[in-house]
């Protein structure tokens, strides 16, 4: 797979620039950095370098890149998501009552999915129909969904009893890697080719990059943003019922990360908050730099509050250097 | 004042006698393509010189050097007897090289006096951060004062029309260098600064003109030759990136500069007026009816027929360009219908007329026409996302985008361009072309081209209406609302003017008898014609 596609990166210069080009050279510096974190982690801690982590991280990985599958299209066309967190711990808490209330099985996963895909639509109607920015709508609904969903759970983490619904995460269809990051990354290249060669995929771009001239030229802009935020609550939801099936149960806690990290993921990745730049390939290095952070400071013993410390400077470090390409544009 | 032969120091001594900017073999390229190369020009001191040329010929870059915003590959620059290499545009307007852009760049929200001054609120502070309001407001007064702005001060930027933001921001590059700043000879950059000014802001212009003239240097550039020739000291003419002649304005005229820009004379059939259809047919290709652009306009009807070409004209604040959207349903109507060819009469929505066979063009180009990042085949492509390059399943044909791109690309001869070439790096002329490829692509029946020549070179220009004039043979019916009024005559078959939303005219316009400029401009201006009586006019 090429990326050639994103429109930062022209295929123009000489032919050796040309091939260069085609892999974007701006995705070499977050892919050196995973690079570089891979060689100190391994260095300085003898767990780091093992299958047995890698299994880990892969696990731990998994949700964060689904649920930023969606939300890198919503920050594409410039817009924000600030409730996709939200999004996955009420899908989960629902999910979990629906599972222990009516038994359904294996159906959850659908089910899962169109709860989150309805969470989004509520985002996204808000947004379109009330002509409300999305920063305002997602932070709204951010606690609006978590209240919900902490009600549902009375404040505790609730067990799921569906016997062998664990394995679609835990299990190992290929030896050593869990299942919920085999389907992350085949949701990642599906969601790829629904960001390059489909209609939507453009259309992300086009909005991001030139919302009034879409609209002048005749796009349904309205009708595809409600699209990007279906999608993202769609994509929140899978990745919450996976989680769920992780951990065998809905806790408070669930997705409480998630909204640090899926819009550092997002950025490190090289996706402009400006719109219009970057994609959906990019993301999934963004989110293995922040899930190998994550889990080799941990092997450090690096503390917590450490940790939130140095994962903020990297987002911002990360940003800095990437953004001298588009210097001169205004920052909001 | 052309005094631009390098002067011996012994026999000329005074230093104001001297260029005040001498530039020596510019020379720019961007990877293979070669924007300038080895120009050379001197601006004189006291005195108003003029770069002309078409679209792509390097005027911007020559602008986008001298205004600290790119550097050159090779030469060198002297500025009031000093080496001349900004490193940033506000290097450069320390320096005393001011500029104004073709996009205007104030603040909306802020008070006029905020937007003139911006950048010198240094030296109106008093105990640290604190402004003293009432100074700003003094010196601010003193600029539009001396430029002849009818503006105050301290009423929000936004709430003055286009025509008179672009008088202040042309007032503050011409004034803060000298009145605030303190620099003596001051050069001031001016893009196209008459393309958005209406005629009763044009005179202020050229006072002020006259006015800075008087201790300052004045570089242009201007699309309008007869301005050029009006106002300029010395003209420059650029073709593709280097030096093509050095004129004086006696020693030219309009077509002689013509002919040196593109490399051949402006044919005298400059609008093809000879390909102008006399009959009609009967039925109308476009109908709209009591459309009302906005709450405070007037109900406008007009009908245009299938290889017509309808001219709406009018004061910048007539409302034309608010029609216009309307018609095309860009901006939504708050009232009235529209019918195309066959169809039922409908609130218009730009969506779905695109689809049944109607094409817009919008006059701000780089807010509404294009995505400048992005490829020209994504520009391209973006209006027939839906049907055209996209399959019922929802996938984009990146093939057939790129060749129908290529093929746009090579039939309208879209220069220095590719697919994929971003549309930052084309020229105002050939992103236009880009624009109108756009909805070619879609075989319209109707096109609202709202200044399609806006900012556009006079080769491209002409190519345009070449065009236009194709789709008139194929039965197009075109709504043409511009600011240019040789084009409004030249193109129109009926032309329509407009005052304060309301339809004031409606003027004929045969081929053997085009009404004069004269006569549109006194419909144009208050109180000529009163808005219920329709006025015929004959040559």
């Amino acid at each position: 797979m090429t990326f050639s596609l994103s429109p930062d990166r022209p295929w123009t210069g000489t032919p050796l620039r040309r091939i260069l080009n085609r892999f974007e050279p701006g995705l070499w510096f977050p892919i050196g950095v995973v690079l570089a974190l891979f060689v100190v982690f391994s260095l300085t801690t003898s767990s780091f370098a093992t299958l047995r982590n890698f299994s880990a991280v892969s696990g731990q990985a998994a949700t964060l890149l689904i649920v930023c599958l969606g939300a890198t299209f919503i920050v594409l066309m410039g817009s924000i998501d600030l409730s996709v967190g939200a999004i996955v711990l009420l899908t989960g808490a629902v999910s979990v009552t629906a599972l222990n209330a009516w038994g359904i099985g294996w159906l959850v996963i659908p089910f899962a999915a169109l709860v989150g895909g309805g969470l989004g639509l509520v985002n996204g109607l808000i947004y379109t129909k009330g002509r409300i920015p999305s920063f305002i709508v997602t932070l709204g609904t951010l606690s609006v969904f978590s209240g919900i969903a902490l009600t549902l759970l009375d404040g505790r983490a609730i067990q799921f009893n569906a016997p062998g619904l664990e394995t679609i995460s835990i299990g190992q269809l290929i030896p050593r890697l869990p299942n919920i990051a085999l389907w992350a990354i085949l949701a990642w290249g599906v969601v790829v080719v629904i960001g390059s060669r489909t209609r939507f995929g453009r259309y992300m771009y086009l909005i991001g990059g030139g919302e009034q001239v879409a609209q002048t030229a005749g796009v349904p802009v309205g009708r595809y943003k409600l699209y990007a935020f279906g999608l993202s609550g769609l994509l929140a939801g899978l990745g919450a019922i996976f989680a769920v099936a992780r951990l065998g149960a809905a806790g408070p806690s669930l997705g409480s990360d998630l909204l640090l990290n899926s819009l550092a993921a997002i950025v490190v990745g090289g996706t402009s908050l400006a719109g219009g730049v970057g994609g959906v390939h990019r993301t999934l290095i963004g989110v293995l730099i922040i899930a190998i952070l994550d889990n080799g400071l941990n092997l450090m013993g690096v503390s917590q509050f450490l940790q939130m410390i140095i994962k903020g400077l990297v987002v911002i470090a990360a940003v800095l250097v990437s953004r001298k390409a588009n210097a001169g544009q205004v920052i909001k | 004042m052309t005094a631009h032969f390098p002067v011996t120091p012994a026999s000329n001594p005074p230093p104001s006698q001297a260029n005040l900017l001498e530039a020596r073999n510019l020379s720019k390229a961007y990877g293979p393509v070669t924007v300038l190369s080895d120009v050379s020009f001197d601006v004189p001191a006291r005195s108003v010189v003029t770069l002309v040329g078409e679209n792509g010929a390097g005027k911007s870059t020559v602008f986008n050097i001298l205004s600290g915003l790119t550097r050159p590959d090779r030469g060198t620059i002297t500025f009031a007897g000093q080496p001349f290499r900004p490193d940033s545009h506000r290097a450069a307007v320390r320096l005393g090289v001011t500029r104004v852009f073709q996009e205007q760049s104030l603040v909306h929200n802020v008070p006029v006096y905020e937007n003139l001054l911006i950048g010198e609120e240094a030296r109106y502070a008093r105990f640290g951060q604190w402004v003293d309001r009432k100074a700003m407001v003094r010196a601010a007064r003193r600029i539009v004062e001396t430029a002849g702005l009818d503006v105050d001060v301290e009423r929000r930027t936004g709430d003055y029309d286009f025509s008179t933001r672009q008088s202040i921001e042309i007032a503050r590059a011409c004034l803060t260098p000298t009145l605030i700043r303190g620099v003596g000879e001051p050069l001031i950059l001016l893009d196209e600064p008459t393309s958005a000014l209406d005629r009763r802001d044009e005179d202020t212009f050229f006072d002020l003109v006259r006015e800075v003239r008087k201790y300052g240097s004045l570089l242009f550039v201007s699309h309008r030759m007869a301005e050029v020739l009006d106002i300029s000291d010395v003209i420059y003419v650029l073709k593709d990136g280097a030096l093509a002649a050095r004129l004086r304005p006696d020693e030219t005229d309009e077509h002689h500069l013509h002919g040196l820009m593109v490399g051949r004379e402006r044919a005298r059939d400059y609008y093809y007026e000879a390909r102008q259809h006399r009959e009609l047919p009967p039925r109308a290709g476009l109908r709209a009816e009591g459309i009302r652009a906005a709450a405070g306009a007037s109900e406008v009807t007009l009908e245009v027929r299938p290889g017509e070409i309808l001219g709406i004209g009018g004061l910048l604040d007539s409302g034309k360009s608010e029609l216009g959207k309307a018609i095309a349903g860009v901006r939504a109507p708050v009232g009235g219908t529209v019918a195309l060819k066959d169809g039922a009469p409908q609130a218009p929505d730009i969506r779905r007329s695109a689809r049944a066979g109607l094409g817009y063009i919008p006059a701000e180009r780089l807010v509404e026409g294009i995505i400048p990042a992005f490829p020209v085949a994504w520009n391209f492509s973006i209006g027939s996302g839906c049907d055209l390059f996209s399959t019922r399943a929802g996938f984009w044909r990146r093939g057939a985008e790129r060749r129908a791109a290529h093929r746009h690309i090579e039939a309208l001869a879209v220069r220095s361009a590719r697919p994929e070439t971003p549309m930052h790096r084309l020229s105002g002329g050939n992103q236009q072309k880009v624009v109108l490829a756009r909805w070619l692509e879609r075989r319209p029946e109707v096109l609202v081209l709202d200044n399609p020549t806006r900012g556009v070179d006079a080769g491209a220009k002409q190519e345009i209406y070449r065009v236009l004039r194709d789709l008139t043979d194929q039965g197009v019916a075109i709504v043409l609302i511009t600011d240019e009024l040789l084009e409004l005559i030249g193109l129109s078959n009926r032309i329509l003017i407009m005052q304060r939303g309301a339809v004031v005219a409606d003027v004929p316009a045969p081929a053997d008898a085009k009404p004069s400029e004269q006569d549109l401009v006194a419909l144009m201006l208050p109180g000529a014609a009163s808005s219920s009586e329709q006025v015929e006019i004959t040559t």
